[in-house]
């Protein structure tokens, strides 16, 4: 096991390089970073030369590409096109997306999980045929439907109704209130006012992504515990005279968990980018929205850090699906 | 075994029916039989004959949409109808099952004490854990696993096919069933492997005092080894009598091809060496056409009689019934095996 994890993280790392080089051609192709200031009249020729030489524009594109990846190695992301540290917008945008997507992956992985055995279990039943038509519908729904929705009609209304609209029960902005521990508010200093603050914001994005996530979960948690619940070992489970709950959990769900848990920990991975969309609707400074700025500002050293922790966070939890599917499956040898 | 011993498995009119989209199909259509203790019972019968689904049934193990009629005894207790709860006391305490395919037939995912741990567990709740360990060496010796007490920490897929059904027979003889049901045991073996397994199930019958219930749709596997043999043929018993009986003077035409069916090993080419197989196939379970359902594949049929009345299971001799209209004239036969024409099989 230990020599596979070595093993698998060395040859991840041409991997993550060549990751790098395609994430290069690509950024450097976005766009023209200066476009703004080469637009506007009475710009000295100097100043964007300037600039052209801070953000490396002057140099070819091998020389580039090296000087960013010896820097990014060193750990120096660069700077972005207004001149702020790259990682420091990365890590807290990392932090707010990680906040927004642990949980909901949590409940849409147990709350899916759960359907998708009960489905199985009573197969054409009215939960069964309920939680499919259900599930259907939300998988097909877009996100941006789905997030509108519980902003406008949900979040708003009720707190309408409840007269809060001061200080809505939930809050529709942001992933935290504004100045909201300061010198002069001191009793919303502390643990418990501010997991409440977070909670607040946090209810809809997070309700919004595990609408959209859990369907799918359901449908996949459903035709593998279909298949397990078919297969011979259920029979002879059955056969040996154990109880059906036996049958179903230490037999059935035991290997139907196997495809599922690897399922799970490599969507995890892709999280990590951010919830573009939901972080969108919501205004959540998270990955997503990083993305989308960098994108329309074209700024590429902050569009490389991106992809460069994208890429890990792929690669990283790709590793761990296959780790864990060897923890779950005894044929697997590493 | 002779018929005044009271039966401890009892099968009457058994019939199962599963709905499907194209219609009902009648899988086993009213089977009688009886099993007495220490008994073998050989069911032989060609796919889809409704002999799986007759021991599925016994065991209670079929699908919530199967509709069972009949009556299934064991030691006078009506099985058909008892609540999951009961007939968990019966299945693998009383009545245990060893499946066709032993790759399949075990979780990948434990090893294999676990899992007869289980088996033990079960029907012995009181059992703490290196009582249960011993058991499991116990019986892993018993089914002559080499090694038996470091064998029992292996996951199935460290065992070869042979000794992973060997591994299941173990986990059915668990609890000293009464009755065994071999649900083609040795089909997924290799042949070398096949005559041990059947030689220890033979052995262990006579341990635990146990009856075998033995189905397959190889002839030559209960050839010498059952005391009493029933051929199935579409859902029905068509004939049963003791082996030698159905060996040596079959009273029923589709017995005759089952026969026929064996290969025969000979140095001389010109003699018997050719199969002589049965033409045509099955009919379907769904709409089974009035008249003995063999009558289409059967040399012996009169076009008249046979298609439109269903032979009865009548006594051909002692102890030996078959459903025939034509069983005369088969008695009459002097060599009845050549009812099948050889037909070209190539070398």
């Amino acid at each position: 096991m230990f020599s596979f994890i070595v093993r698998r993280i060395l040859v991840s790392i041409p991997l993550l390089f060549l990751a790098s080089f395609i994430a290069f051609i690509l950024v450097v192709n976005t766009g023209d970073p200066l476009e703004d200031l080469r637009t506007k009249i009475n710009v000295p020729k100097g100043q964007i030369a300037l600039q052209e030489h801070r953000l490396g524009l002057d140099k070819p594109f091998f020389e580039r590409y090296f000087s960013w990846l010896t820097h990014a190695i060193h750990g120096d992301w660069g700077r972005t096109i207004k001149d702020k540290a790259v990682w420091d917008q990365i890590s807290r945008s990392l932090g707010v997306t990680l906040k927004l997507v642990v949980f909901a992956e949590i409940c849409s992985v147990l709350i899916g999980v759960t359907i998708g055995i009960i489905s199985a279990v009573k197969q054409y039943s009215w939960f069964d045929h309920g939680a499919t038509t259900g599930s259907f519908l939300l998988y097909s729904l877009p996100v941006l439907a789905v997030g509108s929705f519980l902003k406008f009609f949900l979040a708003i209304r009720l707190n309408r109704l409840l007269g809060r609209e001061k200080n809505p029960l939930l809050k529709t902005i942001g992933e935290s209130t504004a100045n909201f521990c300061t010198v002069r508010k001191p009793q919303n200093c502390g643990l418990i006012p501010a997991t409440t603050d977070f909670l607040t914001h946090a209810a809809l994005p997070t309700l919004t992504l595990v609408l959209i996530t859990f369907a799918g979960y359901a449908r996949f948690a459903r035709a593998t515990m279909l298949e397990t619940l078919n297969a011979d070992y259920v029979r002879t489970a059955r056969a040996k005279g154990l109880d059906e709950k036996r049958v179903i959990l230490k037999h059935a769900f035991r290997n139907a968990l196997i495809p599922v848990v690897t399922v799970v920990s490599i969507d995890f991975g892709g999280l990590i980018g951010g919830a573009i969309l939901t972080e969108t609707i919501f205004e959540w400074k998270g990955m997503g929205r990083v993305l989308v700025d960098a994108v329309t500002k074209v700024d590429p050293n902050l569009l490389l850090c991106w992809f460069a922790v994208t890429a890990i966070a792929v690669v990283l939890f790709n590793l761990v699906a296959d780790i864990l599917y060897a923890v779950l499956d005894p044929r697997i040898r590493l | 075994m002779s018929d005044e011993v009271a039966p401890i498995l009892s099968v009457k009119d058994l019939t199962v029916e599963f709905p499907t989209d194209d219609g009902v199909v009648k899988a086993v259509r009213g089977v009688s039989f009886d099993v007495r203790p220490r008994d073998v019972l050989g069911v032989v019968g060609e796919s889809g004959c409704g002999k799986s689904v007759s021991s599925m049934a016994i065991m209670g193990l079929l699908p919530k949409s199967a509709r069972i009629t009949g009556s299934i005894k064991f030691r006078d207790r009506e099985l058909i109808g008892l609540k999951p709860k009961e007939l968990r006391a019966v299945r693998g305490r009383q009545i245990a099952m060893v499946f066709q395919d032993p790759m399949t037939a075990m979780n990948p995912v434990y090893r294999v004490g676990w899992q007869l741990g289980e088996a033990i567990k079960a029907h012995n709740k009181h059992f703490d854990k290196k009582q249960v360990r011993s058991r499991s060496v116990e019986l892993l010796n018993m089914v002559g696993i080499p090694q038996a007490s470091t064998r029992v920490d292996n996951y199935p897929h460290e065992f070869s096919g042979g000794m992973r059904q060997r591994v299941m027979i173990a986990m059915a003889i668990a609890n000293n069933p009464d009755v065994l049901i071999a649900d083609e045991p040795t089909t997924a073996l290799d042949v070398t492997v096949q005559a041990q397994i059947l030689e220890m199930l033979i052995d262990l019958k006579d341990q635990l005092d146990a009856a075998i219930v033995l189905i397959t749709h190889d002839l030559g596997v209960v050839a010498g080894i059952t005391d009493r043999m029933q051929v199935m043929y579409a859902g029905k018993v068509v004939e049963s009598g003791t082996a030698e009986d159905v060996f040596y003077t079959p009273r029923m035409p589709y017995s005759i091809g089952l026969l026929g069916s064996i290969p025969v090993h000979t140095q001389d080419p010109a003699a018997g060496a050719r199969l002589k197989p049965i033409g045509g196939a099955p009919p379907s379970l769904i709409n089974v056409p009035p008249g003995c359902p063999f009558s289409p594949r059967c040399p012996l049929s009169d076009g008249t009689l046979c298609e439109t009345v269903d032979p009865p299971l009548l006594r051909v001799g002692p102890g030996h019934v078959a459903a025939c209209h034509h069983s005369d004239e088969l008695a009459a036969m002097e060599d009845p095996l050549r009812l099948f024409s050889a037909t070209a099989v190539p070398e």
